[in-house]
């Protein structure tokens, strides 16, 4: 039982920057129905950009060990965003939104394509950049841990970084679902989704959405890698076994549901702890795969999917 | 207002529009029928800026619209209501208003254009927070009527606003179309495949047949012309 309570949190905690990492792939997809395979190794150089903002930009110096990591990651989000907007504007909008819109399948080929190369360049670039040596971003908080309890005997313990992770997520998940459902600009996000053309007609500038998708999306996934590299170290193509995470979570959650990409993500987390429980730790990936496939069985539009076809 | 010279456009190498010339003035009621395939709703498109065309010019409040990027073109005051209604369907209908309302001038008359929209179209009141998905297809019509009035356009645009009804809906929609254009005065294009609705409610109309105008005028002399009681009012 104890040990059941153990990886319910640990499932919860972890979960909750799954989502968040999740969230960031979800809101480009749903928004652009764009296949970014690169997203992975957008992820990887947020954790980079917070390791380096941390350590060699001075912030260990100004806010400490315990505080400068966060601040580090919080930062390495508006920067991911700022690279995101670039790539966009750069790259994938010759593939997208309004210049492929009548394309036969809407210029799919050459995004996938085009995203690959992007990773493989991301990828292989971080290799000469940042070298082959793991890094992390240590804080004292990762190796301790606060106490929930006792209850009837059982304590529950809760790593303090991973707990310190998955509330800086919700609280970034939060913000970002009123700004989606409350603000003028999420709302023409959402409308440039469900039907680009007639969103045009409005008034909105569909390739201008998908750039702020495209940016709000990496800086969101640059933030949840750097949550992640508080407790996993990571090198340069660690982008490849984080983007099947994502891409399960997004398609659990519902393609095109940006909130439901959220809960894919939770569930896979949740799995992933719950699995050790029974299984091998080196079984973990497949047991993600296994509920993948038993969830999808019984509902292929995943959580919160829409069987209809988009008008 | 707006004024259409010439206009030549396509799909691919296929010419759909041939040298297409209309003319609306300010404050009138045109409408343009016309058989399946006419080119009514590329014309549309073309206006919106979702089809380049291939040559002739269309201005706009005396702005070359053509010069204009497709998504500006709803600020200059044209407010398109698609074929298919093509409503947000992920959206609240009180969210598919706002979205009309992108435009300067509809948020600057926000309050006082949704007050009118409710009173013209009170289902949407009723239903202000249901998703627009879940409505059915008289009501998204109503509401893609209303999200083009939201924009406080200048010309309203609106693209067989019968399609696919029944035609008891059909016709309220049109009642309800006339009374906003009684009430309002707005400048008002209208393609429609309900020919003798159409004529009967319009001050001008143009009937457009394999990508060319072949007959136009006021409402009285195109439905006094042979070929058109033959061809589309069954007379």
């Amino acid at each position: 039982m104890e040990g059941f309570l153990q990886a319910l949190a640990a499932g919860l905690l972890i979960g909750a920057v799954y989502g968040l990492m999740c969230v960031g792939l979800g809101l480009i997809f749903g928004v652009m129905r764009v296949i970014n395979f690169a997203h992975g190794d957008f992820m990887m150089l947020g954790m980079y950009v917070a390791f380096y903002l941390f350590t060699a930009v001075g912030i260990q110096a100004l806010f400490g060990n315990t505080v400068g990591p966060f601040v580090a990651i919080l930062l390495a989000g508006p920067a991911l965003a700022v690279f995101g907007y670039f790539v966009h504007l750069a790259l994938i909008s010759h593939v997208s939104g309004t210049r492929t819109a009548s394309l036969e399948g809407e210029g799919h080929y050459a995004q996938l394509i085009l995203t690959l190369g992007i990773a493989l360049i991301l990828q292989n670039g971080g290799l000469i950049i940042f070298g082959s040596v793991l890094a992390s971003i240590r804080t004292p908080l990762s190796s301790s841990a606060w106490e929930l309890g006792p209850f009837f005997d059982m304590s529950i313990f809760l790593n303090k970084a991973r707990s310190i992770d998955a509330i800086v997520s919700l609280a970034i998940m939060t913000l970002l679902s009123l700004l989606i459902t409350r603000t003028r600009i999420g709302k023409s996000l959402r409308a440039a989704a469900d039907n680009p053309t007639a969103a045009t007609y409005m008034g909105i500038d569909v390739d201008r959405a998908h750039r702020t998708a495209f940016a709000l999306g990496c800086g969101i996934t640059a933030v949840a890698g750097g949550l992640l590299a508080t407790n996993y170290p990571f090198h340069p193509f660690v982008g490849l076994e984080y983007v099947i995470v994502m891409y399960a979570g997004v398609v659990l959650g519902g393609m095109g549901s940006i909130i439901g990409a959220f809960w894919g993500g939770m569930t896979i987390g949740l799995v992933q702890q719950m699995s050790t429980l029974i299984l091998p730790t080196q079984l973990q990936n497949a047991a993600i795969f296994a509920v993948f496939l038993l969830i999808i069985f019984f509902r292929p539009q995943g959580f919160f999917g829409r069987m209809v076809e988009r008008t | 207002m707006l004024r259409i010279e010439g206009l030549s456009a396509g799909y691919s190498a296929k010419p759909v529009l041939n040298g297409v010339s209309i003319n609306v003035e300010a404050g009138e009621f045109v409408a343009i029928v016309g058989p399946n395939g006419a080119g009514k709703t590329t014309l549309f498109k073309t206006i919106s800026g979702i089809v380049k065309p291939s040559g002739g010019g269309i201005s706009f409040d005396g702005v070359d619209l053509l010069a204009v990027p497709p998504p500006q073109r709803a600020h200059l005051g044209i407010a398109h209501v698609p074929e298919g209604r093509q409503v947000f369907p992920s959206l609240t209908v009180m969210e598919n208003l706002e979205m009309g309302a992108m435009t300067e001038s509809g948020r600057r008359d926000w309050q006082a254009n949704i007050e009118r929209i409710f009173e013209w179209l009170p289902v949407l009141k009723e239903r202000r927070n249901q998703f627009a998905g879940t409505m059915s297809g008289g009501q998204q019509q109503m509401l893609a009527i209303g999200r083009g009035l939201a924009s406080s356009p200048k010309l309203l645009m609106l693209d067989e606003p019968s399609m696919g009804l029944a035609p008891s809906t059909a016709d309220f929609i049109f009642e309800r179309l006339i009374e906003i254009r009684r009430q309002s005065g707005l400048t008002m294009l209208l393609v429609e495949q309900r020919v003798a609705e159409a004529l009967e409610s319009a001050d001008h109309g143009y009937v457009l047949e394999a990508g060319h105008v072949v007959l136009e005028g006021n409402n009285d002399t195109l439905r006094a012309d042979d070929r058109v009681r033959k061809a589309y009012l069954g007379m």
